[in-house]
C-alpha cells in the first residue's frame, strides 16, 4: 500500500463536501475515482494535495501521517482546466517542470513524442485548443517525480483517438511503477484504464475495489439486480 | 546545464518572463517617457527663465537649486506612475498565478509562499527600475545643457521613488493575495492609496496624532526624499511596510490554509508592524544630502544651537489649516527638530481654520520656553524664531559665514532635444521592444 486516507471531512458553510472518506491506493496501481458530478471529486483530491485545508482526517504513508505541507515528497496534483503559464511557450513550460519541480528530465523527448507534442513546443500555452493544454498538463503531471500523481479528469478535452492514446501513456507509466489515481467522469474511459475504482456520491465513498468487488458490493446492497458492468454498478451505487 | 539552476533562479526567470509577456508593463514603458518629457520640459523651461533667459532678472536664479528646480519635478512623474500604472503590473505579476492556475503547481513543489513572493518582488524590483530610465536619462540630459548635478541629493530623489515604488509593490501585491479577482485587487490597491491621501487631508485640517500619522504615508515620504532629506524613521517605516505587505502576500498565497488561520497571521503581523513602527517614530536621525541646506539652518546656527543643553518648549498658538503654521513648520520647526533633540513643540488652538480666533488674544503668539524663562514672538521666519531661541537660551547669535552660503546654479537654457528624446526616442524603443518580443515569442 502506497498511502492511505482516512476520515477526510471537507465542509463549505453547510454543505459537507466530504464527509469521512477513507480508501487507500496500492503501489503502482491505477485508481479511478468515480462519480456523478459535485460529487467531490475535485475537493478530494485538492485536500490529498494540501491545495485545500481539510477540516479532518489523514493521509498516511507507511502508517506515519503526513501534513499537508510535507506531502510534495509523496504526490503530485494535476488539476482540471488551468492554463498555467500561458504566455510561455510549450518547451519552456516542460523546461520549466524538469528544473523548477526538480522532474524526470530523461522523460521529457519520450513524453513529447507520446503525447504528440513535437509540434507544438513553440507555441504559447494559451493560445491552444482544449484538447492541447490537457496533453501538455499531462506532460507536466508525468514529468514530476512524486510516487502517485491524482490527476483530476485526465480526458476531458480528448477525442476518442486521444483518449484511446492518451490511456496507453498512463498505463504505461504505471507499468513503470508509477502510481497513479485519475478523477474520471466517463464510466467507460473509467473501466478501460483502472484496476480499481473508488465510487464517490455526495462527498461519501460508496464503494472500492476492482468492478468484481463492487458488483458484489451492488448485489448485497440491491440483490436480484444484473451487474456486469461498471456503469450498471455505477448507477446502483451512487 | 540549462536544467541545473537552482529553483529559486527558475522562479526569477519565469517572473521575468511573465512580465515581458504583461501588456500592462508595456504600457507603464511606454507611458514613462511623455510623463517624464512634460515635467522636465516644464522644469527646464521655468528654470531657464527664471536664470534670465530671453533678459529676465537673473536675480532669483541666483538662489536656484536643480534639486527643487529640475529633480523634483522631473521625478513627480514616477510618483504618477507609481499610483496609476504600477500597481496592474505587480496585480497581473502575482494575481496571474492564481487566476491560471499555475500557483497549484507551484506550492506542490514545496516551494515556500516567501520564495515565490521574493521572486515576484526582484522582478517587481526591475521592472520599476526599468520604468525609471526616462527619469534617469533626464540627468545625463541635463548634464548636457552644462546644468549642475549634485549626485547626493539626486541619490535622496532616485532612493526616495524606489522606496515609494517598493510600497506600491508591497501594497499591490497584498491586495493580489488577498483579493480572488484582479480587478478587486486593483480596486483595494488604489483604495488604500486615496485612504493615504485623506489622511494626509485629515491630518492637515485635524493636526494632532492625525498630522503625525499622515507624516508617514508615501506622499510626504516622496515630498521628504525630493527635498534631498531622509530621516531615519520615515525609511525605517517605509521599510517596514514594505516588508508587512509582502508578508500579507506570502501568507494569502499559501494554499491549504483556512481562511481564519491567515487572518490571524496577517493581524499577527500587522501587529508587529505597529510596535516596529511606533518605535521607528522615536528615532531622530537624519541626513540633509540637498546641496542648499534646504533642511537644515547653517553650519553656524547649528553649532550655537547645539550648545542649548536644556529641554526647549515651543507653544504655537495657530490652527492646522492656518498657512502660518505650515510656513512655520517647513521653515524653521522641521529644521530645529533635527537639530535640537531635547524640543517639544506644542500647538494651541481652538478650531481647525483659525479664521475665527484672528481677533482673540493670544492668536498667532509663540512661546519659548527654556530653563524657566519664556519668550513670545509671532514671526515665523527662520530668522525670526532663531532670534527668539537665542534670546530665550541667552545666547548671542553666531556669524554667519557668507563664503558657504549656496549661491545657486541659474541656467539659462532651454531643453534643447528633449521632445525628440522623451516624446519620440523612448517611447519608439519601449514600442520596439515589446513588438520584438511578441514576434518572438
Amino acid at each position: 500500500m502506497l498511502l492511505e486516507v482516512q476520515g477526510l471531512c471537507k465542509r463549505f458553510g453547510d454543505l459537507a463536501a466530504l464527509s469521512q472518506v477513507s480508501f487507500h491506493i496500492r503501489t503502482g496501481e491505477v485508481l479511478g475515482l468515480i462519480g456523478p458530478n459535485g460529487a467531490g471529486k475535485t475537493t478530494l483530491f485538492e485536500c490529498m494535495a494540501g491545495v485545500l485545508s481539510a477540516d479532518e482526517g489523514v493521509l498516511r504513508v507507511g502508517g506515519r501521517a503526513v501534513p499537508a505541507g510535507q506531502r510534495s515528497g509523496i504526490l503530485f496534483y494535476v488539476p482540471d482546466s488551468i492554463v498555467p503559464w500561458g504566455s510561455q511557450p510549450v518547451g519552456w513550460a516542460l523546461d520549466y517542470t524538469v528544473g523548477f519541480f526538480r522532474g524526470r528530465g530523461d522523460l521529457r523527448n519520450e513524453l513529447i513524442s507520446e503525447l504528440s507534442l513535437e509540434p507544438l513546443l513553440g507555441r504559447r500555452i494559451g493560445a491552444l485548443s482544449k484538447g492541447q493544454r490537457k496533453r501538455i498538463l499531462l506532460a507536466i503531471g508525468l514529468l514530476t517525480s512524486q510516487p502517485a500523481l491524482l490527476i483530476d479528469e485526465p480526458f476531458e478535452g480528448l477525442d476518442l483517438r486521444q483518449t484511446r492514446e492518451v490511456a496507453g501513456v498512463l498505463r504505461s507509466h504505471a507499468g513503470r511503477g508509477r502510481t497513479l489515481f485519475l478523477s474520471i467522469h466517463q464510466i467507460g474511459d473509467a473501466a478501460r484504464i483502472c484496476d480499481r475504482f473508488v465510487l464517490l456520491s455526495n462527498g461519501q465513498v460508496r464503494g472500492q475495489g476492482d468492478v468484481g468487488e463492487l458488483a458484489a458490493l451492488a448485489q448485497a446492497r440491491a440483490p436480484g439486480g444484473s451487474y456486469s458492468t461498471l456503469e450498471e454498478v455505477f448507477l446502483a451505487l451512487t | 546545464m540549462r536544467l541545473r539552476k537552482g529553483p529559486f533562479r527558475w522562479l526569477v526567470e519565469k517572473e521575468l518572463r511573465e512580465l515581458a509577456a504583461a501588456r500592462s508593463w508595456w504600457v507603464l514603458l511606454v507611458a514613462m517617457g511623455p510623463l517624464v518629457g512634460i515635467s522636465f520640459i516644464s522644469a527646464v523651461n521655468t528654470y531657464g527663465e527664471v536664470s534670465g533667459l530671453n533678459g529676465t532678472s537673473a536675480g532669483v536664479g541666483e538662489a536656484l537649486s536643480p534639486l527643487i528646480g529640475i529633480w523634483g519635478p522631473t521625478f513627480s512623474s514616477c510618483e504618477l506612475a507609481a499610483v496609476f500604472l504600477l500597481p496592474f503590473v505587480i496585480i497581473r505579476l502575482v494575481g496571474g498565478d492564481r487566476q491560471n492556475g499555475a500557483l497549484k503547481l507551484e506550492l506542490q513543489q514545496g516551494a515556500s509562499p516567501i520564495s515565490l513572493v521574493a521572486a515576484k518582488t526582484v522582478v517587481a524590483a526591475i521592472a520599476w527600475i526599468v520604468a525609471m530610465l526616462p527619469a534617469l536619462s533626464a540627468i545625463l540630459l541635463w548634464k548636457s545643457y552644462g546644468g549642475s548635478v549634485y549626485w547626493p541629493e539626486i541619490g535622496a530623489v532616485v532612493v526616495g521613488h524606489l522606496l515609494n515604488g517598493g510600497l506600491t509593490i508591497a501594497l499591490a501585491a497584498s491586495m493580489a493575495s488577498l483579493a480572488e479577482h484582479p480587478s478587486t485587487a486593483a480596486i483595494l490597491t488604489l483604495g488604500v492609496t486615496v485612504g493615504t491621501w485623506i489622511l494626509n487631508f485629515f491630518g492637515a485640517i485635524q493636526g494632532g496624532i492625525w498630522e503625525k500619522a499622515a507624516g508617514y504615508t508615501p506622499a510626504v515620504l516622496v515630498a521628504e526624499f525630493q527635498h534631498g532629506l531622509i530621516r531615519l524613521d520615515v525609511l525605517l517605516t517605509a521599510i517596514t511596510l514594505v516588508l508587512l505587505g509582502l508578508s500579507i502576500s506570502a501568507v494569502w498565497m499559501r494554499l491549504g490554509e483556512t481562511t481564519a488561520r491567515r487572518a490571524a497571521l496577517s493581524a499577527g503581523l500587522m501587529g508587529l508592524a505597529a510596535a516596529l513602527i511606533l518605535g521607528c517614530t522615536f528615532l531622530r536621525g537624519s541626513w540633509d544630502l540637498s546641496e542648499s541646506r534646504g533642511n537644515s539652518f547653517s553650519e553656524a546656527d547649528e553649532r550655537a544651537l547645539r550648545q542649548v543643553r536644556q529641554p526647549l518648549s515651543i507653544e504655537v498658538h495657530l490652527a492646522p489649516e492656518d498657512p502660518r503654521r505650515l510656513d512655520l513648520e517647513r521653515r524653521a520647526l522641521s529644521k530645529l527638530r533635527r537639530t535640537m533633540p531635547h524640543l517639544s513643540v506644542s500647538y494651541v488652538s481652538s478650531t481647525s481654520i483659525g479664521m475665527f480666533e484672528q481677533t482673540a488674544s493670544g492668536y498667532g503668539e509663540i512661546w519659548y520656553a527654556l530653563g524657566g524663562r519664556r519668550e513670545m514672538s509671532r514671526t515665523i521666519t527662520e530668522e525670526g524664531v532663531l532670534e527668539a531661541i537665542y534670546s530665550v537660551a541667552q545666547i548671542s547669535p553666531p556669524k554667519q559665514d557668507d563664503e558657504a552660503a549656496f549661491r545657486g546654479h541659474p541656467l539659462p537654457t532651454r531643453p534643447i532635444g528633449a521632445r525628440v528624446i522623451f516624446w519620440g526616442i523612448w517611447p519608439a524603443a519601449f514600442a520596439l521592444a515589446a513588438a520584438v518580443r511578441r514576434c518572438r515569442a
